[in-house]
């Protein structure tokens, strides 16, 4: 520590300590020259003084440091000295870098999970496995949660929950739909978070007779009681019903779900419940216990527990993040992250391209510092810093375009669903990402180039007065990074040209109905308040009435699911003409003006009576369930049947066929065999309420709101939306990634383009010279044309023969978010080699052009 | 350790420490001038000696070194060292 003041204070007191030297060595001298040597043999003797100087100089000082300080003033200058060079590549890279910092942060944000639970990836589901589904009501497993705690081994804290939606009334606001957890207290011990005010769910809780309790989320508490510091203790009604709030979760809390309340899952609720069908189980893996252990211990202990013969699998064990949307669209996301690196290596490569070019003309300077005795490792040490400089700045304006991106972001969320740990924010591995590539560009593009340079030939490059001086092997160099860019672009294209083509897809859906002028809501009655299905029915009667007398609307119906919405799959029964079909079908439950309402036209029969008992022995099925269960057969007449866990239901006889409705966007272009059963024979408290408007729909929906209000003070209305920005809102997902994919694609091309452009065009202002020899030969203008296209083709078809294998293996990545290509569509990679060869002929006709214009008498005395 | 066996006896300077040394060691060790002032440097950065501008003997400036407290301990050091060295050495040498 001494020694570093004391070379501080050297660094401060430079002058003095360069005269003290001095004096020292004069004083030397003038001593030797006194005990009688002469000055020549004295100075002989103390050897090069300014080599003593300078090694004396040196212990005093940083000497690495200020070499380092000199390198970076000297690089400084450098880049100064070439603004446009600078600039060109600073906002190239300050693009490639911003992308890549703003892709890293959300994804790595998307995919940190933290929901308040510690290891989140041990936390495991157990759901009903086929054998299970498969072995049908009769044989539902005899045992529950308790039993299932004590005899599973391999998974701790065994807990169960259900999600529902409910309603929120009191004096505070209006009343709202909330998303509520019914979770056993047991479960909270996987939860890291403490409540921040009261306390959490204990065992006294779980007790069939306890008092109704609920926890509120940060965000109700904030939101619908103000913060209210004294809210512990009082009461909410929840679903008509007072709890007692015991205690609020600090923000970002959220476990298991997206979660507005937590109430308690009690005995009671439990003894009323098939569990596994009704709750979703989960627990902790216990310590060294792996997925495969837990998942034959469980389905041991589920099939001793059925009566009955079980095939295949009774229950499952997954894990818990497989329920989360985002934790399956992980490979895409890292595809998203390869993508944009790939975008930074063609910028890099660009980059390169710049300093090779440059390098040619550097060469006499190079040349230069090294006859005077620079080392070459110092030089390439020197061209580093001037690279690495280089990259930092676009670093900097990487950050800009960073924020720029992650506001983008931010607001491309605001129109669907974020989970609620993603955050569109830099934070501290943001910016260790951003150093890191910022710093490992510029090495990247600079280590070629200042190799090439260091290599330098000094006695020719000085001699030919730097020009001519770029060998064959910066020439080589220059063309296999048009390659490799070449291919990036490829793959590129390849994940671009898919992702687009799968959003066409999605839009061009057999959708069969005009979704501009619907407005939808989502209501569900509290069954405290609704008990009987009487009432239910008399409630959407009256909404029903009441809402198509609003001026404006035309027709109003309900629905279980809007179109692209999802349905529900009942087990059924369906009459074939050797054996009856049993399974799964995939219903619907709709009143009879749905079709109406839609505008959607049967195509054969007619509409479920409308009235309930006229109805409860009616059904409608799509053409495709037609088709499939009755081919060339007349449908109408035909019957099909639930089987609901008590038995089956009655036979329904098919009145008529609908035209295709999509409602799985997972799947948008398969047809779905569909049945519609009627709503006012099966009504239920949750459902859609779907009007078509004679007006723009969003204009009606505070006159909707304001009507349940009037039904029922206590009832929210949710999400009241046009269809047409619901089917918007789902198609979020892959139009987004497209997007995403199809800017990395046009950016890529226009860089790689960029780069075979330069390099064409260098070389021919390199051979201009050559090229007049060639004409005043007798050469024509194809010949020199063809020339130099053929040379700068090479590359892009050096980029087609790596990239396409190469592309045809990374876009499996994709296949989880392509909807209806698969990931080596034919269509696609034709498209990319038609796009990507039109943009090589391109770039490689216009220097091409340049090349014939050469004017041979000119290029001649070009010397 | 030489220079600082001939700094123990005082203060001296450069030009003093290399003619003392040759005259002590009658002319067989002779100091590398030029290697003796970045040796000086290295061990006044090291803390060993310390260094002040002074007069000299014909009245010039001139830079003298001493030996600091850390300097002497470590004299002290290597001399128990080489006693030790040149024991080894002699033991070795006479039992032929």
């Amino acid at each position: 520590m001494n020694k570093l003041a004391k070379r501080l204070r050297a660094l401060w007191h430079r002058q003095e300590l360069d005269r003290d030297l001095e004096d020292e060595m004069a004083f030397h001298l003038a001593m030797s020259e006194q005990s009688g040597r002469d000055p020549m043999a004295a100075r002989r003797r103390l050897g090069n003084a300014a080599a003593l100087k300078e090694s004396c100089r040196d212990l005093w000082a940083f000497a690495a440091l200020e070499a380092w300080w000199q390198d970076l003033r000297y690089a400084l200058r450098t880049l100064k000295n070439n603004p446009l060079v600078t600039a060109t590549a600073i906002v190239a890279l300050g693009l490639g870098i911003g992308a890549n910092t703003t892709i890293f942060t959300v994804v790595n944000s998307a995919l940190s999970f933290d929901m308040g639970v510690d290891h989140i990836e041990r936390i495991v589901t157990l759901t009903p496995g086929e054998g299970l589904e498969n072995a049908g009501p009769a044989s539902s497993p005899q045992f529950d949660i308790l039993n299932l705690r004590s005899q599973v081994k391999t998974v701790e804290s065994l807990a169960a929950y259900r999600y529902s939606a409910v309603n929120v009334s009191d004096a505070h606001a209006l009343p709202e739909r909330f998303w509520r957890v019914q979770m056993t207290p047991s479960g909270w011990a996987m939860v890291r978070q403490k409540p921040q005010l009261g306390r959490g769910f204990g065992p006294d809780d779980e007790r069939a007779d306890a008092p109704p309790v609920v926890m509120l989320s940060h965000k109700v508490w904030d939101q619908r009681y103000g913060a209210d510091p004294a809210i512990v203790g009082k009461a909410v009604r929840i679903d008509d019903v007072d709890h007692v709030v015991v205690g609020v979760m600090p923000s970002g809390a959220q476990f298991p779900e997206d979660t507005d309340l937590w109430t308690p899952l009690t005995l009671r609720d439990l003894a009323n419940s098939s569990i596994l069908r009704d709750l979703l189980v989960f627990g902790r893996l216990a310590d060294g216990a792996t997925m495969a252990a837990a998942q034959s211990e469980v389905d041991g202990v589920a099939r001793r527990a059925i009566a009955g013969k079980v095939n295949g699998p009774a229950v499952r064990v997954r894990p818990f993040l497989e329920m989360i949307g985002v934790y399956n669209m992980r490979p895409i996301l890292i595809a998203m992250v390869f993508a944009v690196g790939f975008v930074l290596l063609i910028v890099c490569a660009d980059v390169a391209n710049l300093l090779l070019a440059r390098a040619a003309a550097r060469s006499r300077e190079i040349s230069i510092r090294i006859a005077i005795g620079a080392g070459r490792a110092r030089i390439v040490r020197q061209l580093l810093v001037e690279s690495v400089l280089l990259s930092a700045a676009g670093g900097i304006a990487g950050w800009l375009v960073a924020l720029a991106g992650l506001r983008w972001f931010d607001n491309l969320s605001q129109q669907g669903h974020t989970p609620s740990w993603v955050h569109f924010s830099m934070d501290a591995r943001s910016f260790a990402y951003l150093a890191a590539i910022s710093i490992g560009a510029g090495i990247l593009f600079g280590l070629a180039p200042a190799l090439q340079l260091a290599k330098v030939d000094v006695i020719g490059a000085i001699k030919d007065g730097g020009r001519g001086a770029e060998g064959p092997r910066g020439r080589k160099l220059a063309g296999a990074l048009v390659g490799f860019q070449m291919a990036l672009c490829v793959i590129l294209l390849a994940a671009g040209g898919l992702m687009i083509h799968s959003t066409v897809n999605l839009y061009s859906m057999p959708l069969s109905i005009d979704p501009s002028n619907v407005l939808t809501m989502r209501l569900g009655l509290p069954d405290t308040k609704y008990a009987s299905e009487d009432s239910v029915r008399s409630f959407y009667q009256h909404l029903k009435t009441e809402l198509a007398s609003v001026p404006g609307a035309k027709s109003v119906a309900i629905t279980s699911n809007l179109p692209v919405g999802g349905w529900s799959d009942l087990r059924g029964e369906v009459e074939g003409t050797g054996s009856n079909y049993v399974g799964e079908i995939d219903v619907l439950t709709v009143d009879g003006g749905y079709f109406a309402a839609l505008e959607a036209h049967l195509l054969r029969g007619r509409m479920f009576d409308p009235t309930e008992s006229g109805s409860a022995s009616q059904v409608v099925v799509s053409e495709s369930f037609a088709q499939k269960f009755w081919p060339a057969q007349e449908p109408l007449g035909k019957r099909l049947r639930v089987l609901g866990r008590q038995g089956p239901k009655p036979w329904l006889e098919v009145v008529g066929v609908a035209p295709e409705i999509q409602q799985n966007l997972m799947s948008p272009l398969g047809r779905m065999p569909l049945v519609y059963l009627s709503y006012d024979a099966n009504p239920a408290r949750s459902a859609f309420v779907i009007a078509r408007t004679a007006v723009p729909p969003a204009t009606l929906t505070d006159s909707f709101r304001r009507i349940v209000q009037s039904l029922d003070e206590n009832l929210p209305a949710q999400n009241v939306l046009p269809l047409g920005d619901r089917i918007d809102q789902s198609r979020l997902n892959v139009t987004a990634f497209s997007k995403l994919f199809a800017i990395f694609a046009a950016i890529a091309l226009v860089l790689a383009w960029v780069g075979l452009y330069a390099v064409v065009a260098h070389a021919v202002s390199r051979r201009t010279q050559e090229i007049g020899i060639r004409m005043a030969m007798g050469g024509t203008h194809r010949d020199i044309f063809g020339l130099v296209v053929k040379q700068g083709m090479r590359q892009v078809i050096v980029g087609f023969i790596a990239g396409l294998p190469l592309a045809i293996l990374v876009t499996r990545i994709l296949s989880r978010g392509l909807v209806g290509v698969s990931p080596s569509d034919p269509a696609t990679y034709a498209g990319v080699v038609l796009v990507l060869g039109m943009a090589g002929l391109l770039g490689c006709a216009i220097p091409a052009r340049r090349a014939v214009r050469v004017d041979p008498l000119s290029a001649l005395r070009h010397e | 350790m030489l220079v600082l066996k001939t700094l123990a006896r005082g203060p001296m300077h450069g030009w003093g420490i290399a003619q003392s040394i040759q005259e002590i060691s009658e002319d067989i060790l002779r100091v590398e001038e030029g290697s003796l002032y970045p040796a000086l440097h290295r061990m006044q950065l090291d803390g060993l000696i310390d260094a002040e501008w002074g007069q000299s003997e014909n009245n010039r400036r001139a830079k003298f070194y001493q030996l600091t407290a850390r300097g002497r301990k470590v004299l002290a050091d290597e001399t128990d060292h080489w006693r030790q060295l040149a024991r080894a050495i002699a033991l070795v040498m006479e039992t032929a």
